[in-house]
């Protein structure tokens, strides 16, 4: 093959490596108008009245829409229409909107649905999934129940099995909810269409029928009066549908209304909030073993939380019933899945689709079994796993593709040198008190494309020009994935002309048929045989034109690549189009592919689920900071059977990006919702996988050509992500000997075995679901000549802010309703410089903290600020933001406060005309407050140049890699006499106390002293005391305090 | 209010409203959308440009600060229809999927390779930590940057 199977440079490139790629945001119409839309502003209760009567005369506000305005059908939902797009008298969740407002400017549209009054008869809504199954209170009375699907699968007498087994064991596990976390948030815009009198939509689009068909009815229009056209999307893996659909349907419905183009663009926060997640699931497993590790019977049980509305919970569900038991052949299994409505953000598609959640269950468990049976990981699953012509749980033969299970399992775990590391970390192990390490690996079968959840069948139009170059168009969609390079790459191979000769033409709803959702990991498989089906009935009309010019008969005689068309003759295929073309035959041809007969029982969970398989393994090699919690992941191995690869470089960066996404929804992922409002609003509270995150990813393609896939392929999106958090947990019991039955492994679930967040009592729900809107209101600039007029400007004006980096300020100011004034002192030279003086250093207030790392005198002196400076959030935070920034902002985890705390660092403040002195401990008053006058700004920070050789210790405690807000901090600093006696110790925190400090009390006690073991243990009771009283009370001392403790120890240790 | 300052080597001089953002100015004033916006906070780098040769959150600068400033953005990096190393890197080695964090990758990278010519691995890793990317898991995206030279 000449392209299939290479590495391609994706076809999409140029136009996104120099910014010219259109987004959704990046449209920009004539007169168009900005949509806003107004959330609730409490998660459950009923709708008592809506007063828009301030936001209409809001000076630019053109039209408000509420849901008596909605045109078609008010409800939406891909199976059971129960989301009202626009709140009617109730609101079930956070990121209901009840009213959409139209206006001139985004910031108008923004500030006139704040100024919209909602009177709300609130309610206690459901937020337990155990709570909801009991149906108690219902969270949708209309549907009599809140279980809106339930799956069985019965195979054999799970009775007769479980009596047959030597052993029977129960757990219990439970996923929590995942962001996509999509870099781009979801932005749409509307255009009336006169041609039609219907709508245009465009925008971030991952399934444009869908969103169409949604549209259509919203607006009581025909499929033909509404078309889709997808901009580039700035990542989706699944989560650009549900949500999209409902905010396309409210943008038509303004340009219909209003008869103007509209635009909406969601703020972070708003798509944190409106946006739907993964499912939680609670998973109850029983299993009956022999001791040689056979499986004889399995029990599952799954709740799954689907929120307030049902969108995809009918499929995803469905997948889990078919995969809960994992690639392993059990003769008797009974599997039961649910799904509830709660009052919680609403959960459907993401890449996995209700697999990561099971395969995490099922590989914990596999692992367990293994150990009762005193067998390997790599044992029981050979013992148990999927061969040629195993039979599944819902008693299909795996026959008609290779079961490459026990492949791709050799092939991860001889990457990783699995075996040899498990033994070199158990004695690793053995001699590490703090650290642990340990490998683990996890597998999984997975169906392919959409098997008999539903019709699954796609398009393609494929257009070859009489110059010999052509267009390829699908039914199916580019996320970012790939997909216009795959096709083009099938297109090309298959009539045997060069990849560059070729194009992808992203076609519009109106201008191909309905190819289904790009989902399931159908898009290679499905949409390439449509290509296929399309090029084959070209290259018959090119052969029927060029047939005496190849001298054979048949084209089967011929063979087509490198730009030729061989038969007995060789003819150039531009030239045989050009004949063709002229000829009168048609070179454009629509390919159509419906894949093969699946087959299910809604009564008995029995059929042929999906036509083909994907079988993938992921080994996790990790460490864990056992006194702190913290897993660092150091490398992943990751084989997946994709049957053949298209585009090589597409294909592991799937797997690279896959295995980092399932690294964070086994470790960092923790989606806090509590009583159904959303307390992680941006990405600095849900936070995902840095680039220092995973060390090392091994992607390894394994290749069992499909009998059905295009040149044998299959599918990668899905497998890719599905397994990484399963192995590492397998990896995390492999190193702690502990096994967590729930994932995110956050700090605090490895440390304390639970998730540990700030309690919220309801009562206060009403009042935090307030939004953040993207949008700065009102500001005054003002750039002061010096720090005299900056003074002055600070006293005289409303309101008024000093400004230098901005790296806190502008967040503070964003959504912010009253005007502000920013003084501007960014370049200010007299607040710049770091100079020595009287044996001080002093470091001007706008000293960049990456300029004060990267000085000479400050690494000479203080070189434990560099360390803890060089934390402070990302490199653009440090180059932008200042010390004084820093200081002032006093914060509680501020970075750099431990080390100048420690090093006894005094403030020049400069106001009213004079200056004054005042050491931090002085200046910093409390969490986030400060002595700091009104007039009066920061003018230097002085450092007194430590008198004693001072050896350090500083640690630094984060959730991930980088970018973090500090969750505890530590310096130590220690000069010892020469008979090894302590001549000085300092010890300061971070992130402990409402505001950074030495630790005195502890500090006399050690001082003078020879370090021991007893001195130490002595010392730990002063702090323990002292933390006690200080934060005992706080919902997270029941981490900080144990773990800050941990820190103290192991840094005295060093000072032995 | 009225701000002097260089994008892209040519000189402006823009009547700003000092509510917008250098982000803002850029995308809605100048026309330069291949700055992206993720998060608004300075959390995931999509907005990342380089002013005075440093990468920096357009989110996070003011427009009434940038007086006198220099900003280079994504569009500076193709010259007379030739792509930069850099960005020819990014495409061969797949640092590209959705695209969206691409144009603050390069921009984090170039202001990197400007100062650091061979960058070491953690070099790499400082300079794009504050680049988040969902799609390619970081690692083509560090090839990329190693091998510049070698497109």
């Amino acid at each position: 093959m000449n392209i299939v199977g290479k590495k391609v440079v994706r076809l999409d490139g140029y136009e996104k490596v120099t910014g010219k790629a259109i987004y959704g945001d990046d449209i920009q119409l004539k007169d168009m108008l900005y949509m806003a839309q107004k959330y609730t502003d409490t998660p459950c209760g009923k709708i008592k009245s809506i007063d828009t009567s301030k936001a209409e005369k809001l000076d630019g506000v053109i039209r408000i829409a509420l849901h008596k305005d909605v045109i078609g059908k008010d409800q939406i939902g891909p199976i059971r229409q129960d989301q009202y797009v626009i709140c009617k008298d109730r609101v079930y969740y956070s990121g209901d909107v009840v009213a959409i407002v139209s206006a001139i400017s985004k910031k108008i549209a923004n500030l006139a649905a704040d100024l919209i009054d909602v009177e709300y008869e609130v309610e206690q809504g459901v937020y337990d999934i155990t709570e909801s199954v009991k149906d108690e209170k219902l969270v949708r009375p209309e549907y009599k129940t809140n279980v809106l699907v339930h799956y069985p699968l019965r195979k054999g007498d799970i009775q007769k099995g479980f009596a047959a087994s030597n052993q029977v064991i129960e757990r219990e596990y439970k996923t929590g909810f995942h962001e996509h976390g999509y870099i781009e948030t979801e932005s749409l815009v509307a255009v009336p269409d006169p041609t039609c009198k219907g709508v245009k939509v465009y925008g971030s689009i991952q399934n444009p029928h869908t969103t169409r068909r949604e549209v259509a009815k919203f607006l009581g229009l025909g499929l033909n009066q509404v078309d889709i056209r997808c901009s580039n999307l700035g990542g989706s893996f699944g989560g650009k549908d549900d949500t999209v659909n409902s905010v396309a349907c409210r943008v038509a419905l303004l340009a219909v209304l209003t008869g103007k183009p509209h635009k909406i663009s969601l703020s972070r926060e708003e798509s944190m909030k409106e946006s739907y997640k993964r499912h939680p699931y609670n998973m109850k497993y029983k299993v009956g073993f022999n001791d040689d590790g056979k499986i004889n019977s399995m029990e599952v049980d799954i709740l799954a939380d689907s929120g307030a509305y049902s969108a995809q919970s009918f499929f995803v569900t469905w997948r889990s019933v078919v995969q809960a038991t994992g690639p392993y052949e059990i003769d008797n299994v009974s599997t039961d899945i649910r799904a509830v409505y709660t009052n919680n953000t609403y959960t459907a598609a993401y890449r996995g689709f209700g697999s990561p959640q099971v395969i995490f269950a099922q590989e914990s468990l596999m692992d367990e079994i293994g150990q009762l049976c005193g067998l390997s990981p790599l044992e029981i699953r050979a013992k148990n796993g999927y061969k040629q012509g195993s039979i599944t749980a819902s008693g299909q033969i795996l026959e008609k593709h290779i079961v490459s299970l026990e492949e791709v399992i050799t092939k991860a775990t001889e990457d990783m040198q699995y075996s040899k590391k498990v033994k070199e970390y158990q004695d690793f192990n053995k001699s590490s008190q703090r650290y642990k390490k340990g490998v683990g690996l996890a597998c999984s079968f997975r169906g392919c494309a959409l098997g008999a959840e539903g019709t699954d069948a796609t398009s393609a139009i494929v257009s070859v020009q009489q110059d010999g170059t052509g267009y390829v168009s699908t039914g199916l969609n580019e996320n970012g994935q790939g997909l216009r390079t795959t096709f083009v790459q099938v297109a090309a191979e298959s009539l045997g002309v060069n990849y560059e000769s070729m194009h992808f033409l992203e076609p519009s709803t109106a201008a191909i048929n309905d190819g289904g959702p790009t989902v399931a990991s159908r898009g290679t498989i499905m949409g390439g045989n449509a290509v296929l089906n399309a090029t084959a009935q070209i290259k018959e009309r090119i052969f029927e034109a060029n047939k005496e010019d190849l001298g054979v008969d048949c084209i089967k005689e011929t063979t087509w690549g490198n730009g030729f068309i061989c038969g007995k003759n060789k003819v150039k295929f531009a030239d045989a189009c050009t004949k063709a073309y002229f000829a009168g035959y048609n070179l454009s041809a629509y390919g159509w592919y419906k894949a093969p007969e699946v087959s299910w029982d809604e009564e008995t969970g029995q059929g042929n689920a999906y036509f083909t398989y994907v079988y993938g393994c992921q080994v996790a090699d990790l460490t864990v900071d056992t006194h702190t919690g913290k897993i660092v992941v150091n490398k992943i191995s990751a084989a997946h059977d994709v049957g053949k690869a298209i585009n090589r470089l597409g294909l592991e960066g799937q797997i690279y990006g896959g295995v980092t996404q399932g690294m964070g929804y086994g470790v960092l992922e923790h989606y806090n919702i509590q009583n159904g409002v959303v307390k992680s609003k941006n990405l600095d509270e849900y936070i995902i996988p840095t680039i220092k995150d995973i060390k090392e990813i091994s992607p390894i393609i394994v290749e069992n050509p499909d009998a059905v896939g295009p040149y044998g392929a299959k599918g990668i999106g899905e497998p890719a992500l599905e397994i990484g958090a399963a192995c590492i947990a397998n990896a995390f019991c492999n190193a702690t000997g502990k096994r967590s039955y729930e994932i995110p492994l956050t700090l605090e679930k490895v440390f304390l075995d639970k998730q540990l967040v700030k309690p919220e009592r309801a009562s206060e729900a009403h009042k935090s679901n307030k939004d953040v809107k993207d949008i700065i209101s009102k500001v005054n600039m003002f750039n002061p000549k010096n720090i005299q007029e900056a003074s002055k400007m600070l006293l005289e004006k409303d309101n008024a802010v000093l400004i230098a980096g901005g790296t806190d300020v502008v967040i503070e100011l964003r959504g912010k309703q009253t005007p502000t004034t920013l003084i501007n002192i960014d370049q200010l030279p007299e607040l710049k410089g770091v100079a020595e003086k009287n044996g001080e250093i002093i470091i001007g207030a706008n000293q960049k903290i990456n300029e004060i790392k990267e000085n000479p005198l400050v690494q000479k002196h203080f070189p434990a600020l560099v360390e803890a400076i060089s934390t402070i959030g990302a490199k653009q935070t440090r180059v932008r933001g200042s010390i004084a920034g820093n200081i002032a902002n006093a914060s509680p985890s501020a970075d750099s406060l431990p080390p100048l705390v420690a090093y006894g660092a005094k403030v020049l403040l400069f106001g009213n005309g004079k200056e004054r002195e005042l050491t931090l401990d002085e200046f910093i008053t409390g969490g986030y407050k400060t002595q700091i006058a009104k007039g009066e700004l920061i003018k230097s920070v002085i450092l007194p140049i430590p008198s004693k050789n001072y050896e350090y210790s500083y640690f630094q405690l984060g959730r991930r890699g980088a970018v973090n807000i500090s969750r505890l901090s530590l310096l130590t600093m220690c000069a010892k006499n020469s008979d090894g006696s302590i001549e000085d110790i300092i010890i300061s925190c971070g992130a402990l106390f409402v505001k950074s400090c030495r630790l005195t009390e502890v500090e006399k006690i050690l001082q003078g002293k020879k370090l021991d073991k007893e001195l130490i243990a002595k010392a730990e009771d002063c702090l323990e005391k002292l933390i006690e009283k200080q934060i005992g009370g706080r919902w997270s001392s029941e981490y900080k305090k144990p773990v800050f403790i941990n820190l103290f120890k192991d840094s005295l240790e060093k000072f032995i | 209010m009225i701000i002097n300052f260089i994008v892209n080597e040519k000189k402006y001089s823009l009547d700003a409203d000092p509510s917008k953002r250098l982000l803002d100015v850029l995308r809605e004033d100048l026309g330069l959308t291949g700055t992206k916006e993720g998060c608004g906070v300075g959390e995931c780098g999509a907005c990342t440009v380089i002013m005075d040769g440093e990468a920096v959150h357009s989110c996070l600068v003011m427009a009434g600060q940038l007086e006198g400033r220099k900003i280079e953005t994504v569009e500076n990096l193709e010259q007379n229809t030739t792509l930069s190393k850099l960005q020819e890197s990014f495409l061969k080695h797949g640092a590209v999927q959705c695209g969206f964090c691409t144009p603050g990758m390069l921009m984090s990278a170039k202001a990197l390779l400007d100062k650091v010519p061979s960058p070491s691995l953690a070099q790499i890793e400082e300079a794009l930590e504050g680049n988040a990317c969902r799609c390619t898991g970081y690692k083509p995206i560090v090839e990329a940057i190693q091998n510049v030279d070698k497109v």
